[in-house]
């Protein structure tokens, strides 16, 4: 006679539970990654608007400390 | 002018045109054509003793391998690779993620010449390939065999894209009134294209769920229909990836409009999507690795072999996209694709030659034959698709 106990994780499928589980907890840490910030690389506008209000600031900075 | 005369004058410039088209452009004295033109000639005279002297004069297939490379990578691999065209145009057509738009006509057409030369080159894989019509006409086929499905879903899905193409061959022809006509039909022929798609893909691979004896447990499993399906979505988004990469090289000034910011763009939107499937695609393969308790199929050399697939080019190149994305490293997303592509190919082939009949003493291998037919149809392809690329507007639109 064959025994089916309920304790096992490869008779219950549990390891397949488990696995499935594990998925959907990944795939949403998956998603979450791909659409975080990254590095994007600046286009030419993006570049010069940045240079353009780093030496605004620093103007700015220097008018300060003249004052 | 006569209603005659007018399309007698429209038929005539329509034929100088289409002459004047089919002068050869640009320098002959390539690499590439010096490797293809040898290998298209040879491989037209082994066509030549296939079809007089039968299949088994030039190929090793037999009563035990009736199926070599030219269904294993041609048709089986091919399809997949063509999955493409099918992924791009949902997104655009059905999801309206108008980013991709510019490289709808150039997919399409990879995909329509991938079906006419992969799943063409079935022609010369069968012992009688005149019989190629039953399935068709209906003569003696069984209606409910898978083969029946996929010969059908081919055949469709090839006039599918052809209804898709075609508005660029009447912009090319300058016929602006058929042109408009034939745009029309295309969102309804995208639709029949998916449907066709999800089906055969997952069709190709219902058609080894017959040889459960013959296919080695590890890559045998009921659920590789699915399983070939999902795959086929990320081969053709990395496919794209792949030719892409080489179209903006070798046709760079065919792609004045487009700027390197929206092409890396692209690029990155296709690996992420190449990501998330893979990912999933992975947990499939996990899930079945478990329900058919494989783990103790993997001691062996067919075992360790499985892993490189499953692990080397499924999980690795899935690690490598998504890395690629998050940091926006398009190095590393191009050589993922390429390993992606390399998983795909290893995979089909594993499935309808490498593990197939895999516990007998003397195994299949292609003759050489057989490779520079293979061969022979991945440049003629190539040749046929650098011919319309340089005088459609494939990369443009109206």
């Amino acid at each position: 006679m064959e025994f089916y106990t309920y304790v096992n994780i490869f008779e219950t499928k549990g390891l397949e539970y488990l696995l499935l589980l594990s998925f959907f907890a990944l795939f949403i840490y998956l998603v979450r990654y791909l659409s975080g910030p990254g590095k994007e690389a600046p286009v030419a506008e993006e570049k010069s608007a940045m240079a353009s209000s780093r030496n605004a600031g620093r103007a700015q900075a220097a008018k300060r400390k003249r004052g | 002018m006569n209603n005659t005369a007018v399309a007698t004058s429209e038929l005539n410039r329509l034929a100088r045109f289409i002459w004047q088209e089919l002068k050869p452009r640009g320098k002959w004295l390539t690499p590439f054509n010096i490797i293809s033109i040898p290998t298209i000639l040879v491989g037209l005279a082994i066509l030549y003793f296939r079809f007089v002297d039968g299949i088994g004069s030039v190929t090793n297939l037999n009563q035990y391998y009736p199926l070599g490379i030219w269904i294993g990578f041609d048709v089986v691999t091919g399809v997949a690779l063509a999955g493409g065209a099918y992924v791009i145009t949902f997104v655009v057509y059905v999801m309206r993620l108008d980013k991709y738009h510019s490289i709808v006509r150039v997919t399409v057409l990879n995909g329509l010449l991938a079906y006419i030369f992969y799943a063409g080159a079935l022609t010369l894989d069968l012992g009688r390939p005149w019989h190629m019509v039953n399935p068709i006409i209906g003569n003696s086929f069984g209606y409910n065999s898978v083969l029946f499905l996929v010969s059908w879903h081919f055949l469709l899905y090839m006039l599918t894209m052809a209804v898709e193409f075609s508005p660029v061959v009447a912009e090319w022809a300058k016929l602006e009134k058929v042109r408009k006509f034939l745009a029309g039909l295309t969102l309804g022929a995208v639709i029949l294209g998916i449907t066709l798609s999800i089906l055969h893909q997952s069709g190709l691979g219902a058609l080894f769920l017959m040889a459960k004896p013959k296919i080695h447990p590890l890559w045998y499993s009921e659920f590789i229909p699915l399983l070939f399906f999902v795959s086929s979505i990320y081969a053709g988004l990395s496919m794209i990836i792949f030719e892409g990469t080489i179209s903006h090289k070798v046709f760079k000034d065919l792609l004045g409009g487009h700027d390197q910011h929206h092409y890396e763009e692209i690029v990155f939107g296709l690996s992420k999507g190449a990501a998330i499937t893979m990912f999933v695609y992975y947990f499939f393969q996990a899930l079945v690795f478990i329900h058919e308790k494989r783990w103790q199929l993997i001691t062996d050399a067919w075992g360790y072999w499985y892993l490189l697939e499953v692990i080397g080019f499924l999980l690795v190149p899935c690690f490598m996209f998504a890395y690629g994305v998050r940091n926006r490293v398009i190095g590393i997303v191009k050589v993922a694709a390429v390993l992606a592509l390399i998983g795909i190919v290893l995979n089909r082939l594993n499935v309808t030659v490498i593990a197939y009949r895999w516990y007998d003493v003397v195994k299949y291998y292609p003759s050489w034959q057989e490779v520079v037919v293979t061969l022979m149809v991945v440049f003629t392809e190539i040749w046929v698709f650098r011919w319309i690329v340089t005088r459609m507007p494939v990369f443009s639109e109206k």
